[in-house]
């Protein structure tokens, strides 16, 4: 699937086997977006031409020349991801230290909001400790994960309490729903100005 | 059953893609909707007095909506496809059938606009078609805390088909569905059902052929 | 800035069934036009400013140019021949570069991939090494002795058959490919892709065929064709960077590419820059 990171947009995909690897989203021989490939055991391949590509990056086979080993020289840049919580997470070079933890919170839901962190800060009234953004409605909380994709959009995470039932995560997702709606109202607002 | 069919139609493609997910096979009449404008034709405007395809005809019935369509189908030769085994289910199916309307007049509109140069107001198109997309989005994050792959249940129903391809070709119009995980995983979910048929614009899921044995030789 | 050598070269720009006195408007590289039929029948197309452009029509479509064409369009024999079926495909939007849409139209190592069970299905991905020249007296990009296996490789076609291939490009943004005629072995069927440059992102594609088959409906010709291209689409409007790199570095070719090459090479050497980038970035 397509994602974001600060070094560029990337595919982000899990091999059969069941592991997460991030690619820098362009196959190299003509361009094409990576996240549209699709996966084949432990392989990432192209949708154009079949090329396919293992976790760490260099071309395995080249479909149009079945017998030829592709040269080491042909490899997507890498990112490295961490698997933890049910989130995953890229950094762009050697990580210093492990992703943080988040105790008792399951992760929800995904969501792209098209307004900047501090319009969603004005949305929930409550101004975000790290990337995590506190969110109380009708006496409960939903935790937002924040990363922004330029100034004027987000990329939210929703978090909930790790033993909410069904009913609670589906009042959290409908929560964060009317959360995105009044921060890009805020923002529309803003930007009307 | 005969489908006056255009392949580039999203419309004509969810007849086609019931048809071939329960086994139905269409007498498949191509008309030249692009370039030729044949849905404006006197055989056709004969037909169907709103000037628009799909149109199913089997014996005496003619049918001209697509929803329409697609709970015959399913009625005369798959019914576990209606979803109508509880009230609400029921309800529920209806409610996304009314909903894939909108699909067509936003994501539709906007995707005619950019590929065959009708018409129309883009930004407002893409406007609501992203409005849209939300609204599918969320439906099927609740559908996933229930337990449920698809819109209405845990099996594909026929709202399922009414929604699916004018969101699978949204980027076709210049909508992304990169903001969308669950309408990304539901996508993959209808095109890995048994049977399924690709069109234009969708393309099949590689990942479920096994990859190839390479023979020295073989070409 | 230098001077776009394309600019004197012949576009498509409508097609001649649907000409009419009212005309459409249109745009070439950037400039609006406006494409009408003129009182003597004859097309009409003026641009931005309101001057005549050079007009012709042939092989279906209006052509124009906003410079001072120094040939007259390029010549496709084969499609005078009597008894073809001239089919007009219609015009696709895309957004990309017109280049990008014409080396789309000279590869055929992604069809197993974007063109799945219709003109290439795995495990038939290898690409046999084939002939590519640029032919200096016509100053055209040839590759001959194409061989690909193809699971329905026409309208026409029952069953998989090996189909040979000749591609041509005689302009920037058009392409002529001779394929296997499956109904007449001794000819070629023409299947052409003639690209109108709206801008170096943005290109509205008007395929044409010029055909041996008295049997297939107009209608399934019309969308066998249009199927083709439109599975194409969502690959053009996903490549990085939009416009054509034309310096080595930023693709890495094989021998499967070879067309490509000499066809980014013969633009390059020309000039013929609009929709392309020159340095690796």
């Amino acid at each position: 699937m397509p994602a974001q990171s600060p070094a560029g947009p990337v595919a982000l995909w899990r091999t059969r086997s069941g592991r997460a690897a991030a690619f820098a989203d362009r196959c190299p021989h003509r361009g094409m977006r990576l996240s549209h490939g699709f996966v084949r055991g432990e392989t990432l391949a192209c949708i154009y031409h079949g090329w396919s590509y293992a976790k760490a990056g260099n071309c395995q086979r080249i479909p149009a020349h079945p017998a030829l080993t592709p040269p080491d020289t042909i490899r997507v840049a890498t990112q490295h991801v961490e698997d933890g919580g049910g989130i995953i997470w890229i950094s762009v070079g050697e990580p210093a230290a492990g992703p943080p933890r988040f105790e008792g919170l399951a992760p929800l839901r995904s969501m792209v909001v098209e307004a900047g962190i501090v319009a969603l800060e004005a949305a929930a009234g409550t101004t975000a400790a790290g990337d995590l953004l506190d969110y109380t409605y009708d006496d409960r909380t939903v935790w937002l994960l924040l990363a922004p994709d330029g100034q004027a959009r987000t990329l939210m995470h929703v978090l909930v309490d790790d033993d909410s039932n069904p009913d609670e995560r589906i009042a959290a997702s409908r929560a964060a729903e009317a959360l995105r709606r009044a921060a890009e109202d805020i923002a529309r607002a803003g930007i009307a100005r | 059953m005969k489908l006056y069919d255009y392949v580039l139609s999203p419309s004509c493609y969810k007849v086609r893609l019931m048809a071939a997910l329960i086994g139905v096979t269409l007498d498949i009449r191509p008309v030249d909707f692009h370039p030729g404008r044949e849905h404006r034709g006197p055989e056709l405007m004969a037909l169907n007095p709103a000037g628009s395809i799909p149109i199913l005809e089997d014996g005496d019935l003619v049918l001209t909506e697509s929803s329409a369509m697609l709970v015959y189908l399913a009625a005369k030769t798959a019914p576990q496809w209606l979803g109508n085994d509880t009230v609400g289910r029921a309800a529920r199916v209806q409610q996304w059938l009314s909903f894939s309307h909108r699909l067509t007049a936003s994501l539709g509109a906007a995707r005619l606009h950019e590929m065959l140069l009708r018409p129309g107001n883009i930004a407002d198109l893409r406007e609501q078609g992203i409005a849209a997309l939300r609204e599918l989005e969320a439906g099927l994050v609740e559908q996933h805390i229930r337990g449920q792959r698809f819109l209405a249940s845990d099996r594909p129903t026929i709202a399922d088909i009414a929604c699916f391809p004018y969101v699978a070709l949204a980027p076709d119009g210049g909508v992304s569905l990169d903001p969308s995980p669950a309408i990304r995983l539901w996508s993959r979910a209808v095109r890995s059902l048994e049977g399924f048929i690709e069109m234009p614009g969708i393309h099949r899921l590689h990942e479920l052929t096994p990859a190839p044995v390479l023979e020295v030789g073989e070409a | 800035m230098t001077r776009n050598t394309m600019i004197d070269g012949w576009y498509p720009v409508g097609l001649a069934s649907q000409l009419d006195a009212h005309g459409r408007v249109t745009a070439l590289m950037g400039e609006p036009i406006a494409v009408r039929r003129g009182e003597d029948g004859n097309a009409k197309v003026t641009g931005g400013n309101g001057r005549d452009l050079p007009a012709c029509i042939r092989y279906g479509h209006v052509w124009s140019s906003l410079g001072d064409p120094q040939k007259p369009l390029f010549a496709i024999p084969e499609a005078d021949q009597p008894g073809r079926r001239l089919v007009d495909v219609g015009v696709v939007r895309v957004r990309c570069s017109p280049l990008r849409a014409v080396e789309n139209f000279l590869d055929i190592a992604h069809f197993p991939f974007v063109h799945t069970d219709i003109l290439g299905a795995e495990p038939h991905t290898e690409v046999q090494n084939y002939k590519v020249e640029i032919r200096e007296d016509e100053d055209e990009v040839w590759a001959t002795q194409v061989k690909f296996y193809q699971p329905q490789a026409a309208k026409s076609a029952e069953g998989g058959i090996t189909t040979e291939y000749m591609y041509r490009v005689p302009a920037p943004t058009c392409s002529v490919l001779y394929k296997t005629c499956p109904p007449r072995p001794a000819e070629w069927d023409v299947i052409t892709l003639f690209v109108q440059p709206l801008a170096e992102d943005l290109c509205d594609v008007w395929p044409w065929m010029a055909l041996f088959d008295d049997e297939t409906p107009m209608a399934d010709l019309i969308h066998f064709q249009q199927t083709i291209f439109v599975q194409d689409r969502s690959i053009l409007e996903n490549q990085i960077p939009t416009l054509l790199p034309l310096d080595p570095g930023m693709e890495i070719p094989t021998r499967a590419d070879l067309t490509s090459v000499a066809y980014r090479r013969w633009l390059k050497r020309h000039g013929y820059t609009y929709g392309a980038q020159l340095v690796a970035q």
